[in-house]
């Protein structure tokens, strides 16, 4: 089976001067995890995910040392997220990014995802962004077709 | 790919009742959820004719997720921005016995111009995947009245072919940016440009001030399934004469999308062009409620199309 068939067939994703408070309103508003970052021509450039926003606020080392104590680390870790807040998701964002083609199959994906230990993976027609597919979709197509099979 | 742009879109819920009572309890006997809007019900039939399209717009909440997955379900890409209040939703109650249909219409949503913002960048990206694109219906709150005219503008800058079918301020200034094609809608008045659309007559003069005022290719829509296709220099006549039709709501969509279809098919002549809008909006009044989902049947009802250089 073509990922074509399996993928979901959304294209929302962001530039890379996003502001990373943006990116989290547009994250919870369509309730996904990550999102696919594009150029102006909607070719993959990056992909950020509620991970990557997390570790980038996370206080250093050096920072709980000055904070004094364990219990400020919260303290931190929202300033730091405040202090991001307005910045472009550029800074935070993976740019070595997995992708795959619409053409390839489920196996390639699952493999993909598992070994890159992603959530999301960006689809591409031509080297644009067509769609994304899940484990959750692959899962659903290997249940379907084990169905049609023991049927 | 063909792209559709929806800035008002809706979540139709249909309730099937018997001999319904008002100020009195009443038992739905059906509920059909579906999502509305003119650009939407585009992509349905530009789907349904099996050609990847996109749709675009604003959906908000809940309902809006309703919409978007039952979209993808139908294989329809979307790339809608997430606005923060609720996409409306339509009522309509169905009568069953008495063969009456009563329609509760929500205000749409309030868009602010950070949503229109992410709305135009989200268009400039997409238009780089797309050879023509539906601007289609009316404008949610807090929009004025010059947005497709913007997004005409943004959508030649990308080489992109424009279809606009809209009404009133919305029409006018988006003919001054030139769109490739424009059709009036004339579903809330059969007026446009001051011009009461009542005959053949009318619908030529219509037409013609579409070209005049900008577009390359003016239509306007008669009653009964007629209608008058105008370019600088020539003039059509379409119709069907395939009369038992089931359902006229969305045919004009479907004509849309038709265009759509063929205009980007290269090896078609523009009769052929005209003929098969008109064999999709056919298609579409023959299905008593879902959009025709085949190729087949738009091709079925080609040989009730007459078309006529006039």
């Amino acid at each position: 089976m073509k990922i074509k068939d399996i993928m979901i067939r959304d294209v929302t994703s962001v530039l890379t001067n996003c502001k990373l408070i943006d990116l989290i309103e547009i994250l919870s508003r369509h309730k996904i995890t990550g999102i696919p970052v594009v150029n102006h021509n909607q070719e993959v450039v990056g992909f950020i995910s509620q991970h990557d926003i997390i570790k980038a606020t996370l206080p250093n080392y050096l920072g709980i040392i000055n904070s004094g104590s364990i219990l400020c680390e919260f303290i931190q870790l929202s300033k730091n997220l405040k202090e991001y807040s307005q910045h472009p998701i550029e800074e935070f964002m993976r740019k070595n990014v997995v992708t795959i083609d619409e053409d390839d199959n489920e196996v390639l994906a699952a493999d993909l995802l598992i070994r890159n230990k992603i959530q999301r993976l960006p689809v591409l027609r031509g080297g644009k962004l067509v769609g994304v597919v899940t484990l959750t979709d692959i899962c659903r197509v290997l249940i379907e077709k084990n169905e049609n099979t023991v049927n | 790919m063909i792209a559709t742009v929806t800035l008002n879109p809706a979540l139709d819920v249909i309730l099937e009742v018997n001999s319904l009572k008002l100020d009195h309890y009443n038992k739905v006997h059906n509920t059909h959820v579906t999502s509305g809007g003119k650009g939407i019900n585009v992509s349905k039939a530009v789907r349904g004719c099996g050609r990847e399209t996109i749709a675009i717009g604003f959906l908000g909440g809940d309902r809006g997720r309703v919409i978007e997955e039952e979209l993808r379900g139908l294989g329809i890409t979307t790339n809608f921005w997430h606005i923060e209040e609720n996409t409306r939703s339509n009522i309509i109650i169905t009568d069953k016995t008495k063969g009456q249909h009563t329609l509760l219409s929500e205000p749409g949503p309030k868009v602010t111009e950070y949503d229109l913002e992410m709305l135009q960048s989200i268009f400039y990206r997409v238009m780089s995947q797309c050879s023509i694109v539906t601007l289609s219906g009316s404008l949610p709150r807090g929009i004025s009245a010059d947005i497709y005219a913007k997004l005409v503008s943004i959508a030649k800058e990308r080489g992109v072919k424009t279809i606009l079918n809209t009404s009133g301020e919305q029409l006018i200034k988006g003919l001054e940016k030139n769109p490739f094609l424009a059709k009036p809608d004339l579903r809330e008045s059969n007026q446009v440009f001051g011009i009461k659309i009542d005959k053949e007559k009318d619908a030529i003069k219509a037409a013609k001030e579409v070209v005049q005022r900008g577009a390359e290719i003016g239509v306007v829509s008669l009653e009964q399934e007629k209608d008058i296709i105008a370019t600088r220099d020539e003039l059509w006549f379409a119709e069907t004469t395939y009369h038992k039709i089931v359902n006229l709501i969305g045919a004009g969509d479907a004509l849309v999308a038709g265009l759509a279809v063929a205009l980007t098919e290269e090896e078609k002549s523009f009769e052929e062009v005209i003929k098969f809008s008109m064999a999709c909006a056919l298609a579409s009044a023959l299905r008593e409620e879902e959009e025709f989902s085949s190729r087949e049947e738009v091709e079925r009802c080609l040989k009730w199309v007459r078309v006529n250089k006039i």
